[in-house]
This record gives C-alpha cells, sequence and structure tokens, in this order.
C-alpha cells in the first residue's frame, strides 16, 4: 500500500490567466513555465509532504478558469477539502469576480471544506491593481484564510499548501480523538469511524 | 659531469660515433621532408586546377543550360506546355545568378547573358501569372485533372507554399460543397427515420470522414511533389474549413434539437431545487433529454477520433523530416494550437460542457422519480429503488463513457458518487429516522390478540407496513453498498476501453475518481450500522432483558434430585432459546443473509452482556454450576446454528464463568491459571475471577482471598 497517512483533495479555482497552475506546477515540480496554455477541463497532480510525524497526500486538482469547463470543474468541489480562490493582483477583474466563486463554493461545497483566497502574481510590482489590504478585508469578510503569492518567485507558494495541509491534518487528528472518545462512552461494538472528513486511511 | 663520471667508462668513445650517425640522419630527414612537402605542394596545386576546371565546365553548362533554358521555355511557354517551361525555370532557379554574371565580367557576351537571364526572370514571372490563373480557373470549372496538374507545377516554380495553399483551397471547396449537401439533407430527413435522432452526430461524422478521405488520397500527392513535412500546415488549412462547417451543424443541432433552451430549463430547475420545490410542471421532464444527450456524446467520440487521426498524420509526417528539437518542439506546439484552439474543439467543449449539467439533471431527477415511486415487491429482500437507482446511474456514466471524453466521464463520476453518497444516503437514513416500531408483533403477541378475540387492528398492520419498510431499507443499504462496487467495477472496465489513447493524466484522473466511487460503499457501510443499531436499540434490546431474567428465577442451588428433575423439566434454557427462535424468526424471512447475520450477531452481544450480568446475581454449588454449564452449551449451539458468522468468541467469557463455576475445589482454579492456562486466554480478570468463584455458595470466602492470581 502507499506510504501515506491522510489524503486530502485540495481544488484551485478562480479566473483564467490568473496563475493557478503555475501555483500547481511551482509546488509539485519546483517549475515556472512561461507561456502556459489555457487549461483543458482539469489537472491532477500530487505531491506527499511530511507533516510532524505523518506523511500527507496532497491531491491538487487545478481546474480551467474558462466559463465552457464550468460544469466539469464544478463536479469536483464536493469532495474537495480545501478550496483555493485564486485571483491575480495585477487585474482587477479577477479580483472582481471573487463574489461569484464565492456563490459556486457555497452552493456546491461541502461546508466543511477550509477555503483559501490566494492573490497571485506580486512580483509584478509594477502592474498592481489590487492592493494587499483589498485582498485580507474581502478574506476577512468571506472567513477564508488569505495568502499573497509569486508562482514565478516561489514566495508563499509552499506556504500555502503546506498551511493547508497542516490544517487539515490537524482537524481529522481531533476529530480521531473524539472520535475514540465516543467510542468509549457509547462502547458499542464495531462503532465505524463516521467519514465526517473526506480522508482516507491506510 | 658527465666525463667526470663515466672516467672509466669503456663505451665512451662509441659515443661520439652515434652522436655522428645521429646528425647524418638528422639531415637525410630534412632533406626527405623538403622534398616531399615540394612534391605535396604541386599535387595540391594540380587539385586546385583540376576543381577549377571542372568549375568552369559546370558554368560553362549552366551557360549552356541557360541558353537552353531560354531557348526551351519560350517554345515551350508558346506551346502550352507548362511542365517543360516549369521544367526549364525550375533549372533556372537553380542556377546561381550573380556567379555566372562573373563569368563573363567585360566580354561581348556580357548583354548576351544578360538578355537571357532577363528573359527567363520574364518567363519565370509570365508562368507563375499563367499557372495562378489556370489553376483558379480549374478549380471554378471543378477540372480536376487540371488542377492536379498545375498543382504539380507549383512546386518546380519555388511556390510551394502557395500551391498548397491553394490547393487546400481547392480542396475546402470540395469539403465545404459536400458537408453543406449533407447537411442538407439531414435537415430534410423525417423524424421516423431510422437515424433520425442522431441525425447531426452523423452529419459530423460524415465532416470528418470526408476530410479524412481528402487527406488520404492527397498526402501521396503532396509528399511527391511538395515533399514531406507540409501535412501541417495542409491540415490547418483543412481545419478552418472544418470548423466554418461544424460550426454550422452545430448551430442547427442547438436550434432543432431546442438544445440550449433546454440546458436554460435545465440550470433553472436546478437552482430552484435547491431553494423550493417549485410546481413540478414547470420541471423538465428527464426523458426529454434521453435521445438528445446520447447524440452529443456520439458527437464527441466521433470529434475525439478525427481529432487523434489529424494528430497522428502530423506527427507520422513531422517524424519524416530531419528536425532539431526546438524545430520539434516548435512544430509540436503549433499542431497543439491548432487542436486546442480551434472551433471544432471549444464547439464540443461547450457541447459537453451543458451535456454534463443536463446529464447529472436527467441522472438526478430520474433517480428521485425512481425514489418516489418505490415499491416493495413479494419475494425481494429490497424494494425498487435500488435497482432502480443504480440502473440509472449506471446509464448516466456509461453514457458518459461514450463520449470518449476523459473529462466529462470523471465529471459525471463525481456527480454519481454525490447522488449516491449525499442524496440516496439522505434517503436511507431518513427512512431509518422514523426508527422501528418498538411496539413488537410477533406470533406469540398474534396469539394472544386472537385468544383475547381480538382481530389485529388497524394500527397494527399499519406498524407492521412499518416494520417490513425498515427491515427493507436495512436490507436496502446493504445491497447498497455491494452494488456500489460491482458498479464501480463494470464502470472500471468500460473505460479501459478510453485508455489506449488516454494520456498518463488522465488515466489517474479516471482513476483517482473511480476509486472515489468505491469509497462510496463505506457511506453505505455506515448506514447499514445506523440502521442496524436502530433495530438492535428498539426490536432486540427491550426484548432480551426479560427473557433472560427468567435466568434468576431458575435455582442454581440445586440436589440431586433438583438436577435430575431439570433434565425432564427444563426450567430455564429451552424456553430461552424458544424465545429467541421466535424474536429471530420475525427478521429472517425479511432481512437478506448478511443482515440476518448481522442481526443475531447483535443478538448474541445483547445475549451476553444481560446474560453475564444475571450470572452475578445468581447463586450456585456444584451441580447448579454444572446445570449452568450445560445451559450455556446449548445456547451457544443454538446461536452457532442459526447463523454463518461465529459467535463462539463472544461467548469466551460466560464460557469461563461457567468453567470457573463448575470447579470441584478453589485451588483448582490455578490448574487453568496462569502457567497452567495452555491455550486459553483468559478474558476475565483476577478480581472478576474472585467474583465469580464466590458466587458458588459451598466455596469459603478465605480460600478466595488466599488464592494467589
Amino acid at each position: 500500500m502507499e506510504d501515506y497517512k491522510y489524503l486530502f483533495k485540495v481544488v484551485l479555482i478562480g479566473n483564467a490567466g490568473v496563475g493557478k497552475t503555475c501555483l500547481v506546477r511551482r509546488f509539485t515540480q519546483g517549475l515556472f513555465p512561461p507561456g502556459q496554455g489555457a487549461t483543458i477541463g482539469v489537472d491532477f497532480m500530487i505531491k506527499t509532504v511530511q507533516i510532524g510525524d505523518d506523511k500527507v497526500k496532497l491531491q491538487i486538482w487545478d481546474t480551467a478558469g474558462q466559463e465552457r469547463f464550468r460544469s466539469i470543474t464544478q463536479s469536483y468541489y464536493r469532495s474537495a477539502d480545501a478550496l483555493v480562490v485564486v485571483y491575480d493582483v495585477t487585474s482587477f477583474e479577477s479580483f472582481r469576480c471573487l463574489p461569484d466563486w464565492i456563490k459556486e463554493i457555497e452552493q456546491y461545497a461541502s461546508n466543511k471544506a477550509i477555503t483559501v483566497l490566494v492573490g497571485n502574481k506580486t512580483d509584478l510590482i509594477e502592474d498592481r491593481e489590487v492592493s494587499l489590504d483589498n485582498g485580507t478585508n474581502f478574506a476577512s469578510t468571506h472567513e477564508m484564510r488569505f495568502l499573497e503569492t509569486s508562482a514565478k518567485e516561489a514566495d508563499n507558494v509552499d506556504k500555502l499548501f503546506l498551511d493547508i495541509a497542516e490544517e487539515l491534518t490537524k482537524r481529522v487528528q481531533v476529530h480521531e480523538v473524539e472520535d475514540s472518545k465516543d467510542e468509549i462512552a457509547i462502547c458499542s461494538q464495531n462503532h465505524t469511524v463516521s467519514a465526517t472528513y473526506n480522508c482516507c486511511r491506510w | 659531469m658527465g666525463v667526470y663520471l663515466c672516467f672509466d667508462n669503456p663505451w665512451r668513445p662509441n659515443l661520439q660515433l652515434v652522436h655522428t650517425d645521429a646528425k647524418q640522419l638528422d639531415s637525410m630527414i630534412s632533406f626527405t621532408c623538403n622534398l616531399a612537402e615540394n612534391v605535396s605542394s604541386k599535387v595540391r596545386q594540380l587539385d586546385l586546377a583540376k576543381s577549377r576546371v571542372q568549375e568552369a565546365i559546370r558554368r560553362v553548362n549552366d551557360v549552356l543550360d541557360l541558353k537552353f533554358c531560354t531557348d526551351g521555355v519560350q517554345t515551350a511557354l508558346q506551346n502550352e506546355d507548362y511542365e517543360q517551361a516549369a521544367a526549364h525555370v525550375h533549372r533556372y532557379l537553380t542556377l546561381d545568378e550573380n556567379v555566372l554574371k562573373q563569368v563573363t565580367p567585360d566580354s561581348k557576351e556580357d548583354s548576351g547573358l544578360d538578355a537571357s537571364l532577363q528573359l527567363l526572370h520574364e518567363a519565370e514571372q509570365q508562368l507563375k501569372a499563367i499557372v495562378n490563373v489556370k489553376f483558379d480557373d480549374a478549380v471554378k470549372t471543378r477540372d480536376l485533372a487540371s488542377v492536379e496538374r498545375f498543382f504539380k507545377i507549383f512546386p518546380l516554380l519555388g511556390l510551394h507554399d502557395e500551391g498548397l495553399k491553394k490547393f487546400s483551397m481547392y480542396l475546402c471547396t470540395q469539403i465545404a460543397n459536400t458537408s453543406r449537401q449533407n447537411l442538407e439533407i439531414a435537415l430534410g430527413t423525417e423524424s421516423n427515420e431510422r437515424r433520425a435522432n442522431v441525425i447531426y452526430a452523423d452529419t459530423i461524422t460524415l465532416l470528418f470522414e470526408g476530410i479524412a478521405r481528402v487527406v488520404e488520397i492527397h498526402q501521396p500527392l503532396i509528399e511527391t511533389y511538395y515533399g514531406p513535412g507540409r501535412m501541417l500546415s495542409m491540415m490547418r488549412s483543412l481545419q478552418k474549413e472544418c470548423d466554418i462547417q461544424v460550426k454550422k451543424i452545430i448551430d442547427s443541432f442547438i436550434k432543432n434539437r431546442e438544445f440550449d433552451k433546454k440546458a436554460q430549463q435545465v440550470q433553472q430547475n436546478m437552482m430552484s431545487s435547491y431553494k423550493t420545490n417549485v410546481n413540478q410542471a414547470d420541471r423538465l421532464d428527464p426523458r426529454e433529454l434521453d435521445v438528445m444527450l446520447a447524440e452529443v456524446t456520439l458527437a464527441n467520440a466521433r470529434t475525439e477520433l478525427y481529432i487523434r487521426f489529424f494528430r497522428r498524420r502530423v506527427l507520422a509526417d513531422l517524424e519524416v523530416i530531419d528536425l532539431n528539437a526546438t524545430e520539434k518542439q516548435e512544430k509540436l506546439s503549433q499542431l497543439d494550437k491548432v487542436l486546442v484552439n480551434c472551433e471544432l474543439s471549444r464547439g464540443m467543449q461547450e457541447l459537453i460542457g451543458h451535456y454534463i449539467m443536463m446529464e447529472e439533471y436527467f441522472m438526478r431527477e430520474t433517480v428521485m422519480k425512481a425514489i418516489k415511486l418505490d415499491a416493495m415487491e413479494s419475494g425481494a429482500y429490497t424494494s425498487s429503488m435500488v435497482d432502480d437507482t443504480f440502473f440509472i446511474v449506471k446509464k448516466s456514466v456509461r453514457r458518459a463513457i461514450s463520449s470518449s471524453s476523459i473529462d466529462c466521464v470523471c465529471a459525471m463520476l463525481n456527480h454519481a458518487c454525490i447522488l449516491l453518497e449525499s442524496d440516496f444516503c439522505d434517503v436511507l437514513y431518513n427512512k431509518f429516522r422514523t426508527g422501528f416500531p418498538s411496539g413488537s408483533l410477533d406470533m406469540t403477541q398474534a396469539y394472544n390478540l386472537l385468544q383475547q378475540g381480538k382481530l389485529p387492528t388497524a394500527s397494527t398492520a399499519d406498524s407492521n407496513a412499518v416494520k417490513a419498510a425498515f427491515l427493507t431499507t436495512v436490507n436496502n443499504a446493504e445491497v447498497s453498498g455491494e452494488y456500489v462496487i460491482t458498479l464501480k467495477k463494470s464502470l472500471q472496465d468500460q473505460c479501459t476501453s478510453l485508455y489506449g489513447y488516454t494520456s498518463e493524466q488522465g488515466k489517474a484522473k479516471l482513476e483517482s475518481c473511480l476509486s472515489d466511487l468505491g469509497n462510496v460503499s463505506n457511506k453505505f457501510k455506515d448506514v447499514l450500522q445506523y440502521g442496524l443499531n436502530q433495530l438492535n436499540a428498539s426490536a432486540i434490546k427491550p426484548r432480551i432483558k426479560p427473557m433472560v431474567d427468567a435466568f434468576l428465577s431458575a435455582n442454581h442451588n440445586i440436589t440431586e434430585e433438583e438436577f435430575s428433575n431439570y433434565e425432564a423439566n427444563d426450567p430455564f434454557v429451552q424456553h430461552f432459546i424458544m424465545s429467541l427462535e421466535q424474536l429471530l424468526h420475525t427478521f429472517k424471512s425479511s432481512l437478506t443473509t448478511s443482515n440476518y447475520d448481522a442481526l443475531v450477531s447483535l443478538l448474541t452481544n445483547e445475549v451476553v452482556s444481560q446474560l453475564e450480568k444475571a450470572v452475578m446475581k445468581s447463586v450456585f454449588n456444584r451441580l447448579g454450576g454444572l446445570q449452568f454449564d450445560k445451559e450455556l452449551r446449548a445456547l451457544v449451539g443454538y446461536l452457532t446454528s442459526v447463523t454463518q458468522w461465529t459467535i463462539r468468541d463472544k461467548f469466551a467469557r460466560l464460557t469461563q464463568m461457567a468453567t470457573i463455576l463448575n470447579l470441584e475445589r478453589v485451588t483448582e482454579i490455578l490448574d487453568y491459571w496462569g502457567p497452567n492456562s495452555g491455550p486459553l486466554t483468559w478474558r476475565l480478570t483476577p478480581a472478576e475471577v474472585r467474583q465469580v468463584l464466590a458466587l458458588r455458595i459451598d466455596f469459603r470466602s478465605e480460600d478466595i482471598k488466599r488464592l494467589k492470581l
């Protein structure tokens, strides 16, 4: 069997061209491929990271931003443990569309999924159209974690994914402890651990 | 120093000799070397002279050729022998004009050469113009022979790109004409004709087949006259026409099948279903989508096939020509761009996007309908909604697979997971939540009612129906868990048909989504466990307690006489087993084997825990212990006979209690304890052992206290 303790699904969403694929490539392969073509449907990458004593496998679904792939990408929301909404700090338009993405999450995602707002392309200092405050405010109104990144400069990219992995791991572990308490309290036989979190255990 | 060292050396005079010899050799070598140098330089000069002579001959030949071409081209042009004329121009084009001019910089021939070149240049231009015009004329008059004739002349004039472009345009008009006719025929198809339901997919297929045929026929021609490596630009031209034609077909499809209208309605229905249950009449009947959805998947499958053909042809052509890595990469990315950005791909992606939404609606609505129309059939453990639901889910995902689009399949697998693990599981949970009526009705109760002169009332009949429904739901949950595994396997098998042309990435996506579907069976296990626990809590637990209470009224402090009397008149266990049998009997015929076994297991747990308590409240003498041992054996024997699962282990503690209650003396326990326990693993703690020993009224408590356990 594969060598990891938890498996989490992370889904990246956001307008076309904000750099979702670059963030994923940077994190999983350490690359920044320029002139990346638009993603068709969804891409799928895997990276195993070490969180404390445990190996955690992140399954990262990189979705196409274009409208015509929406019905494909939406089908991945429900099973996501974390949703990363990406905008481009040099494109106010991509920031302006955030409420639409939030609506999608509310409609399709599980309410237990954690959500992270990411402003990408901070390396393009001259072209910035969305301030750090804009992002922070939006994130706090919608109770999301927030981070500004640069896939090109590898700035905050690892932190983005590692923080997600850490938080999800913590949550499962807390849940496991509660479960085992329950088990003692109920003292029922074969009490299966209810799969509130979409994680697999091996 | 040498002199000093070799003072007495007898070889000294000889060294002198060697020295002079070496000098002589040196001068000889130098001489030979110079000689060789002289000879070879002459050879080199000869060589140079020879090559110059050859060059001169070549140029003379060139000039002669030029002369020949100049004369020939005009005659050829006059005779309308364009092939010959083009051959002359082709020869002229291979000559280096500047070099020719240098040959005779100041001779009188100069003007003659210039004139020839001028003439040929003019002839070249003239020929180009003629070929262009003639080709266009031939295209206009649909003179296939002439089209091919002039098509072959373009490369001789160095007009490869232009010739190919024109030829492609010619092919495009052909494709366009055929496609237009096909679409007209399609639009005129009566709705009752055999392939009327997939007529647009068929028309797209005909278009692709037409293009493939054009490529098949003309690729050898192009390779022969234009050389390899031309497929990409040709296919690119053809694709432009393909895009135009596909758009027309898709537009007709969307218009005549009311695709967009239905998509919109579905979207509204889906949105509203999240809020309130709108008027059912406003909802689109999923059956209206069925046929159209199949057509979309067929069209997409054909498109994927065509795109693979396109890619394969261009790649094979690129293999033939010599390209360095960067050039090749460049060509490949050009190819990808054509395929990704073409109207065909975009158009199909949009259709598939809407298709997924409508297929999800179809699946969800039909499943919801099946749940609403759920019916129990006599003789079946499950109700109709289980078979129906899995049939529908399978149908929808299989249809998605038939589209050949990996993303589409994955999306529908995801939707299938969501539908089963959320909506369908919720339906089961909700049925469980209504609970199993605790007022138990079994044979005894019915008998009592009859004895009292009462017939089972309407409410008991109702409660019986609720009970039956509950048990069916338990079965539904169990069978669904199995069906999900079967469904996953069958879909996985079907997906392997796509693997032949799927990237590793695509396979990984499919595998991941399929394994998510498999994991849904765990959700069903949770539901089943919930249902069984409910059943246990309301139908088993409350019934076991009073049955076991009978144990307390049976005396286990007995004389020899009473013991033998018990042989004939059993005080407890026979009646207990009968009661269990009656209790289980009500479930046996209504539950699947696996569920029945699970229920027996739950019942056994309950019996064991209640009986343990009862034992601890009783008192025993030696014979009473023996009696209990007999009772326990009978009970274990009975429960083992009614289930395929092993239940003996559940009785481990009680069996050990019986062993203790059967001891002759207190110290005999040491024969079974600690180092003497052999294969036996004690499930009782030392404290519990003492407690059980203390139940024997004939054992002295000091002896028990003195035991070292």
